[in-house]
C-alpha cells in the first residue's frame, strides 16, 4: 500500500538543499577553488590538425624553461582507455596520431599558468597531415585508401564505423503494408554540447610513501626525467595517487586512473568536490585527469589543470548529430501499426559512450505508445571532430524529436487532435514494450491531461491566429540502467549510515552531486526514517576513500538507486532504535514512532523522549551504531536478445509538453511564449528540486530547439573540423531574456520499486520540448521544421519556401 | 622573465586588503588566487557568462576582464560580502529556499547582479529582473526559480524596511 | 583560464598625462577605457601591448551636459550612464535605445561611448584564441596573409559591429579627439574608413575625448533597430539607425538619413533616400521603397557566422521597423 502524502514528515515537502546556503554564500568549494601547498599548474598542448600522424615531438626547450617542472607526452601513458570497456580507443595524450583539432599531444607542469603557456609554445611537434573525414557521408564512403579515423578491426571493414545495430520487433514490413496511413520523413538533429558553466578542472597529488596525509613535507621531485619520455616517474609499486576532479563518475575515473597509470586501485583515491554543472559532459575520464596524475607522479608536486572554455568545447562528448529517416504507419483510427527507422550518428573522433548511444537511438523509443512492430537500423560513424557522447537524454532526444513530429503528421492525416492521437496509443502500465522493456508505473495519460488543461489546448490548437500556435509531444526515459557499464554483480549504489549518542546522523554517500540534489535526497531519507531534524544529518560524500561505491551521476539513476540504498540503511538503524526504546518502555517496537526529533509511543504520543535519548538507548544496547544500505537492479526483466539489456531500467518516467509559440514570418524568429511541462516522476521527494529539474530540462530542450549548434568550419571556410566558435559568445545558450515562461506540473504515479515511489526527473522532461516547439511552429504557420535548430535563418528559409509553394498558412482543422 | 608583482589596495567586503599580484592579473584572478576569495567564479574566460560578476563601487562588474590595477582603491563586494555576521543576505537565503542554485556555479555572479538591482529598486517587476540578470548565464535552472527567489527577497527586504 | 599577456597599467589623472603616456610608449601602448573589448582581444593575443593607458579615471572625459546647443557626452561615460541619462533620453532617445541594447548589463556598466565608437572590427576568423587562429594559419587582419572570408582579397573585411555609431551618424554627431598634435573634431559620419584592419581616422596616440550632438534640430526624429539572435550579450548581426527632419507641417519629410552596420568594415550610409522621401510624407509606400533601396545596397559577407542571405533579407525588414518607430 503506497503511503499518502500526509504520512511523511520530510518527503514530498519543499526542503532546503543541504549545501544550498554554502552555494549561495560563496563558501562552496569546486575543483578550481582548491589549492594545495606547492601546487604546480599544467597546460595541455593540442593538435591544430583534424587528422595527422605525429612524426616527432621535441620537448627539450620546454623542459629547459625556468619554472617548468615536468613535461609528459603520449609515450608516458601508452595505454588506451574508454568509458565503455569494449571500446577503449583513446590515449590520455595522442600516441602517434591526432584525430581532431584539439586532441591532446603533450602536457607541462610549471610554477604558474603563464609559464606553462610559454612552455607549450616551446614544444616542437612535427605532423604529417592526413586526409580528414569531416562528416559521416565521407566517413562511410571511405575505402581505406587513406587511413580511417581508427584502423579497422578486420581487414576489409570500414574502420570509420564505431557500431552498427539492426533490430526488428514484430512484422514491420507486413504491418507497414497494411497501414492505412503511412508518413515518411527525414530529420536532422544538429549536435549540441553541454556547456556547464564550470569548466573541467582536476588536481593530482602523488604521495610516494603512500602514507603521508598530504603533499606537505619535502616534495620528491623526480630528477630522472631526461626528456625522452621513457621515464614514467617514480615506481608505482608504492605511493598513493589522489585526484580531485569535476567529474560525474568518480568510480569510473578511479578504475581508469588505476588501469592506465598502472597504480593498484587500492592506492588510488578520487575526490569529487562540488561540480558546477555537468549534464553528461563530465561522465567519463578526460585527458586532464590523467595528465595531472602523471605530472604529479613525475614532479612530486601537486598539479592542477583547469580547462579554458575553448578546451571544454573540444572535450565535448555532447549530443551526436543524427541523420534520421522514419516511416510510421497507423490505421484510420490513428492506432500505430509499424515504425521503421534508419539512423546515422556522427560520432566524432572517439567512441566515448557511442556503443550505448547507438542502441539508445532505437531502444528508448518504444514507450509511451504501443507499437506492434518496430525496426531500427543505426550506424555510428567516426569523424575527425571532437567526440560526441551522452548529453542529458542520452541518445533518445534526437529520435524522440523525429518520432513526435511524425506523430503530429499522422494525427493530421487521420484527422485526430494530436493530444488524442497520443492518448489512444498509450501503452498502459505494468506491461512490456515491443522490444520487451518492462514498464511498471506509468502516469503518461495524467501528464497529457495536465498539459492539455493547463495550456488551454482545446481553445488554442488550430484556433489561434496565424503566426501563433501550440504543439504537444510526449516521451519516456529511464531511471537508471539495469546493467552497469562494466559487467559485474555488485550493487550499483550504496550508503553507510551512522548514528550516535549526540543525536546526529552521518551518511557516507558515494553518489555524485552535480547540482541535482542527490546529497540532499539521502539527508531527507535519513531525516524521514530516523525522525531527526534535517540539520542533524551530515552527508559525507564524493570521496572514494571513505564512501561506498556509487556508479555516478548518469542515466538518471541516482535518486532511484541511492534513495533505495539510503532507505534500506536508515530502516536498519530505525529498527535498532525502536527496539531499544520499546524495551525501555516495555512496548512493541512497531509502536515506537520517530518524528520531529522525538521518539513517541503511537498509542499515546504524550509518552516520548528526544531522538538523542533514543539513540543513547540504542547505542547502549547494540554498541556502536552503523548500517549499510545498497541497491541493485532487477536483472531478469529484459528481452532475451543481443542488446536486449540496453535500455532496460527498473522504472520509466513519462513526460508531456505543450509549447506555445509566436512566429515572426518576416524574420523567422520563433518566440516561445510558454512551455507547460507535466512529468511523471513517481513521487516528488522534494517538489522544489523536481520542478527545478523539469524547468532546467525544458529550458535545455528549448535551447537546442532554437539556438544551439556545435558545428565546425569546412574546407570552404578556413579548415574542416575546426570548431566554428568555441566560446560562450559564439555558442549561444539562452539568456534570461530568451528563455520562455516554464510551468511545471508534477504527476505522481508512485512507482512500486522506487524510493517512496520516486522515479527520475532530470532528463526525461527535456525530450518533448523540441518536438512540441516544432509542432507548435506548424500550428502557427503551417511550416514543418524537420531539421534542428529552428534558428531564425533556418525558419526564414522554410517560410520563404512555403510562401513560394503557397502553403504558408494556418493548417486546416 | 616573469612580470613584476605589484601591490594593489582593494576595499574588499569592507576590509582594506593589499594584494601582491603581477600587473596583468585580472580582478578575478587577484580575488581567487591572491586573496583566497574563491566565491567569484571563472566560467568563460572573457566576459561572456557573468559567473565572475562582483560589485565594483556598487555596479555589477565582470571581474575576469577587469585589470587588477583598475580596481585599485575601489570598493569591491563579492558574494562572500553580501551577507553579514548576523546572517545571509535575503537573496542568499531565498535562493536556497527556492532551489534557485542547482550546481551553484553561476550563483555568486547572479547574486551580485540581483543585489545591485534590489539596491536601486525595492519592488522590481519580473521584466526588470530578467533584464538585470541578462548578462548572467545559468545552465541549470531555466531561470524561473531564480526570478521567484529574487522576488521573494525583494518582498522580504520591503517588509523589513 | 585564458590569461592576459604581461603589460603595465597606467592610470593617468589628466588628459595631458594620458596623451603624454601614449607618446612616451608609442608603438607599445594602447588606450583602454571599459576594456570590455580590448581585454578579451588581449586574452586572444590579438594585441600584446607592453603598456595600457586607462581612460576611466580622467575627469575631462566624463560628464553629460547640454552646452551651446549641443549635448556633450564625455567619451568615458559608460553605455549604462548614457542609456539612463535624462537628457539623452529626452533629446536623443535613439542613442539611449542603442546604448541600452549593447551586450549585457555588466558590459554596459564598463564599456564607454568612446570605446563603442572605436570598437575593433570583428570577424569569425579573427575573434578567436591564438590556438584557434594558428590552426587556421592565421588571417589577413592578424599574423597571416589570407582572408578566409573573401579568399582572394587583400583587404580585410572584418565587420564594424558597434551599436551607437550608426545612431550618432544620423544625429550629425561630432567626435572630439585629443592627440600629440592637439585637438580636432571629426563628424562621426566621416570617422570610419572601409578597412577592416584600422577602420577609423583616429591616429596613433589620439584619444576620443567627447561626442557632441547638435540639438538645434528639435523636429528631428530618430530611431534604431537591432538584429541579434539572443536578446542580450550578442553583438549585432545588423543595426539600423534612421532619422528624419520634418517640415513645419509635421508630416512632410525635409531630410532623411539611414545608416546600417554590422555588414562591412564601416557603417554604411544609405544612398538615394532623399529622392524617395523628401517632399513626401513617410507613408507606407515610401517606407517600402526606402527599405528596397537599402536592400539593394547591402551585401553581407561571411565575416559573421550567420547566414549572409538571411542577414541581407533582414536589411529591409529592420529598415522598415526602424522607420515604423519614427511614424509611431
Amino acid at each position: 500500500m503506497a503511503k499518502s502524502q500526509s504520512d511523511f514528515h520530510f518527503i514530498g515537502k519543499p526542503q532546503r538543499k543541504i549545501e544550498g546556503l554554502e552555494k549561495s554564500s560563496g563558501r562552496a568549494l569546486y575543483a578550481d577553488d582548491i589549492r594545495l601547498p606547492g601546487m604546480l599548474h599544467g597546460k595541455i598542448l593540442r593538435s591544430p590538425y583534424p587528422h595527422a600522424r605525429i612524426v616527432s615531438i621535441d620537448t627539450s626547450a620546454a623542459e629547459a624553461l625556468e619554472g617548468v617542472h615536468g613535461v609528459v607526452t603520449g609515450r608516458d601513458m601508452p595505454t588506451t582507455y574508454g568509458i565503455i570497456p569494449w571500446t577503449p580507443d583513446e590515449y590520455p595524450l595522442a600516441l602517434d596520431r591526432v584525430r581532431y583539432v584539439g586532441d591532446g599531444v603533450a602536457a607541462v607542469a610549471a610554477v604558474d599558468e603563464d609559464t606553462a603557456i610559454r612552455a607549450l609554445d616551446l614544444i616542437r611537434v612535427e605532423y604529417e597531415e592526413l586526409p580528414a573525414f569531416p562528416d559521416p557521408v565521407s566517413a562511410l564512403r571511405a575505402d581505406g585508401s587513406t587511413p580511417y579515423v581508427h584502423d579497422a578491426e578486420k581487414e576489409g571493414r570500414n574502420g570509420n564505423v564505431t557500431k552498427h545495430v539492426h533490430m526488428e520487433f514484430g512484422d514491420v514490413d507486413g504491418l507497414m503494408e497494411t497501414s492505412e496511413v503511412v508518413v515518411e520523413g527525414e530529420y536532422f538533429f544538429e549536435g549540441t554540447t553541454h556547456t556547464p558553466i564550470e569548466p573541467h578542472c582536476a588536481i593530482g597529488l602523488w604521495q610516494p610513501d603512500g602514507s603521508r596525509r598530504d603533499g606537505l613535507g619535502e616534495p620528491t621531485r623526480d630528477e630522472r626525467g631526461d626528456g625522452t619520455g621513457a621515464d614514467s616517474g617514480p615506481r608505482t609499486g608504492s605511493g598513493k595517487l589522489t585526484v580531485w576532479s569535476a567529474t560525474q563518475v568518480p568510480h569510473y575515473l578511479h578504475r581508469e586512473l588505476a588501469r592506465v597509470l598502472d597504480v593498484d586501485p587500492a592506492r588510488v583515491r578520487v575526490i569529487q568536490p562540488l561540480v558546477g554543472g555537468a549534464f553528461g559532459g563530465k561522465s567519463e575520464p578526460f585527458d586532464l585527469e590523467f595528465c595531472v596524475a602523471k605530472l604529479a607522479m613525475k614532479t612530486g608536486r601537486p598539479v592542477k589543470i583547469l580547462y579554458t572554455r575553448e578546451e571544454v568545447f573540444y572535450a565535448h562528448r555532447g549530443r551526436h548529430p543524427f541523420h534520421m529517416r522514419y516511416r510510421t504507419g497507423c490505421d484510420t483510427g490513428g492506432r500505430l501499426k509499424s515504425v521503421d527507422a534508419e539512423i546515422v550518428l556522427d560520432g566524432g573522433a572517439y567512441a566515448s559512450f557511442g556503443l550505448v548511444t547507438t542502441y539508445y537511438s532505437g531502444q528508448l523509443l518504444c514507450a509511451p505508445y504501443a507499437m506492434p512492430a518496430y525496426r531500427f537500423d543505426s550506424t555510428r560513424v567516426y569523424t575527425n571532430k571532437p567526440a560526441c557522447g551522452p548529453k542529458r537524454g542520452h541518445g533518445s532526444v534526437q529520435p524522440r524529436f523525429a518520432f513526435e513530429v511524425q506523430m503530429d503528421k499522422l494525427a493530421e492525416r487521420v484527422g485526430l487532435d494530436p493530444v488524442d492521437m497520443r492518448r489512444i496509443n498509450f501503452i498502459g502500465e505494468n506491461t512490456r514494450t515491443v522490444n520487451e522493456l518492462r514498464i511498471t508505473s506509468n502516469g503518461f495519460l495524467e501528464c497529457l491531461d495536465a498539459v492539455e488543461r493547463a495550456s488551454g489546448w482545446r481553445d488554442k490548437f488550430r484556433k489561434l491566429p496565424f503566426g501563433r500556435g501550440v504543439g504537444v509531444a510526449g516521451s519516456t526515459y529511464i531511471s537508471g540502467t539495469n546493467y552497469p557499464i562494466y559487467p559485474n554483480r555488485m550493487p550499483q549504489s550504496a550508503v553507510q549510515m551512522q548514528i550516535d549518542r549526540s543525536g546526529r546522523v552521518a551518511v557516507f554517500s558515494g553518489a555524485s552531486e552535480i547540482g541535482q540534489g542527490c546529497d540532499s535526497v539521502v539527508a531527507y531519507v535519513a531525516a524521514e526514517e530516523l525522525g531527526v531534524p534535517l540539520e542533524h544529518v551530515r552527508v559525507y560524500r564524493g570521496d572514494t576513500d571513505f564512501t561506498p561505491v556509487d556508479l555516478g551521476a548518469y542515466s538518471s539513476r541516482v535518486t532511484f538507486m541511492l534513495g533505495n540504498a539510503a532507505i534500506q540503511a536508515a530502516r536498519k538503524l530505525r529498527q535498532m532504535v525502536q527496539q531499544a526504546v520499546a524495551e525501555e518502555w516495555d512496548v512493541k517496537p512497531g509502536e515506537v514512532l520517530l518524528a520531529g526529533g522525538r521518539a513517541m509511543w503511537a498509542p499515546d504520543t504524550e509518552r516520548q523522549m528526544s531522538t538523542r535519548e533514543a539513540f543513547n538507548l540504542a547505542e547502549a544496547k547494540f554498541g556502536t551504531l552503523g548500517a549499510r544500505g545498497w541497491y541493485d537492479t532487477p536483472k531478469d526483466v529484459h528481452g532475451d536478445y543481443r542488446g536486449g539489456t540496453i535500455g532496460a531500467s527498473p522504472a520509466y518516467s513519462f513526460t508531456a509538453h505543450v509549447a506555445e509559440v509566436e512566429v515572426d514570418v518576416e524574420t523567422g524568429f520563433v518566440d516561445v511564449k510558454k512551455i507547460w511541462v507535466a512529468h511523471d516522476c513517481g513521487r516528488a521527494l522534494n517538489p522544489v528540486l523536481v520542478e527545478g529539474q523539469m524547468e532546467g530540462s525544458a529550458y535545455m530542450g528549448f535551447a537546442e530547439a532554437l539556438m544551439e549548434e556545435q558545428v565546425f568550419k569546412d574546407t570552404d571556410h578556413g579548415r574542416a573540423g575546426l570548431h566554428d566558435g568555441p566560446s560562450l559568445l559564439d555558442y549561444r545558450i539562452p539568456t534570461s531574456m530568451d528563455t520562455p515562461e516554464l510551468e511545471s506540473l508534477i504527476i505522481e504515479s508512485i512507482d512500486p520499486e522506487g524510493p517512496y515511489g520516486a522515479k527520475e526527473a532530470g532528463e526525461g522532461p527535456l525530450h518533448p520540448s523540441i518536438p512540441a516547439i516544432a509542432n507548435a511552429i506548424y500550428d502557427a504557420v503551417g511550416v514543418r521544421m524537420d531539421r534542428l535548430p529552428f534558428s531564425p535563418p533556418a525558419v526564414w528559409r522554410e517560410i520563404q519556401a512555403a510562401r513560394g509553394a503557397g502553403t504558408l498558412r494556418k493548417p486546416p482543422c | 622573465m616573469p612580470p613584476a608583482t605589484e601591490i594593489v589596495t582593494l576595499m574588499v567586503n569592507g576590509d582594506r586588503r593589499e594584494v601582491g599580484v603581477p600587473g596583468h592579473y585580472t580582478l578575478l584572478e587577484a580575488l581567487r588566487y591572491g586573496l583566497g576569495l574563491t566565491g567569484s567564479k571563472q566560467g568563460c574566460d572573457k566576459g561572456d557568462c557573468g559567473a565572475c560578476t562582483v560589485l565594483m563601487d556598487g555596479e555589477p562588474t565582470l571581474s575576469c576582464i577587469t585589470p587588477i590595477r583598475e580596481a585599485d582603491g575601489r570598493r569591491i563586494v563579492t558574494v562572500e560580502g553580501l551577507g553579514t555576521a548576523r546572517g545571509p543576505h535575503p537573496l542568499q537565503d531565498e535562493f536556497d529556499l527556492h532551489g534557485a542554485a542547482q550546481c551553484g556555479f553561476c550563483t555568486p555572479g547572479i547574486l551580485c547582479s540581483a543585489a545591485a538591482l534590489l539596491a536601486r529598486s525595492t519592488n522590481p517587476s519580473r521584466e526588470e529582473i530578467r533584464e538585470a540578470l541578462s548578462g548572467n548565464l545559468c545552465r541549470c535552472t531555466g531561470y524561473t526559480k531564480i526570478y521567484e527567489a529574487v522576488e521573494a527577497a525583494a518582498a522580504r527586504m520591503r517588509d523589513n524596511g | 583560464m585564458l590569461r592576459l599577456p604581461p603589460f603595465s597599467y597606467h592610470r593617468p589623472a589628466t588628459l595631458d598625462e594620458a596623451v603624454s603616456l601614449l607618446g612616451e610608449h608609442a608603438g607599445d601602448v594602447l588606450p583602454v577605457a571599459g576594456g570590455t573589448d580590448l581585454i578579451p582581444n588581449m586574452k586572444h593575443r590579438l594585441f600584446e601591448p607592453g603598456h595600457l593607458v586607462a581612460l576611466r579615471g580622467i575627469a575631462e572625459l566624463s560628464g553629460i551636459r547640454r552646452e551651446n546647443g549641443c549635448l556633450r557626452i564625455g567619451a568615458a561615460e559608460t553605455l549604462a550612464s548614457v542609456a539612463r541619462d535624462a537628457d539623452v533620453k529626452k533629446h536623443v532617445p535613439s542613442l539611449a535605445d542603442a546604448a541600452a541594447h549593447v551586450a549585457g548589463p555588466q558590459i554596459r556598466n564598463a564599456a564607454t561611448l568612446g570605446g563603442n565608437l572605436c570598437l575593433e572590427t570583428r570577424c569569425t576568423y579573427y575573434n578567436q584564441t591564438a590556438f584557434w587562429r594558428g590552426a587556421l594559419g592565421y588571417c589577413l587582419k592578424k599574423d597571416g596573409t589570407v582572408c578566409h572570408v573573401t579568399k582572394v582579397g587583400k583587404k580585410c573585411v572584418a565587420a564594424h559591429s558597434a551599436d551607437t555609431p550608426p545612431v550618432l551618424m544620423t544625429l550629425d554627431a561630432v567626435a572630439v579627439l585629443e592627440g600629440p598634435r592637439g585637438r580636432r573634431e571629426i563628424p562621426v559620419r566621416d570617422f570610419f574608413v572601409a578597412d577592416g584592419i584600422a577602420n577609423t581616422r583616429r591616429e596613433t596616440g589620439e584619444i576620443v575625448i567627447e561626442v557632441r550632438i547638435p540639438l538645434e534640430s528639435s523636429s528631428r526624429r530618430a530611431a534604431y533597430a537591432k538584429l541579434r539572435q539572443r536578446n542580450a550579450i550578442d553583438f549585432p548581426l545588423l543595426t539600423v539607425a534612421v532619422s528624419v527632419d520634418l517640415e513645419d507641417d509635421g508630416s512632410t519629410v525635409r531630410s532623411i538619413t539611414g545608416v546600417v552596420t554590422a555588414l562591412g568594415s564601416r557603417p554604411r550610409e544609405l544612398s538615394g533616400w532623399g529622392e524617395v522621401a523628401e517632399g513626401h510624407a513617410l507613408d507606407e509606400d515610401v517606407v517600402w521603397e526606402l527599405a528596397e533601396r537599402a536592400y539593394k545596397q547591402c551585401h553581407p559577407l561571411e565575416n559573421i557566422i550567420v547566414d549572409p542571405d538571411w542577414r541581407r533579407a533582414m536589411v529591409p525588414v529592420y529598415v522598415r521597423r526602424a522607420l515604423e518607430k519614427l511614424r509611431a
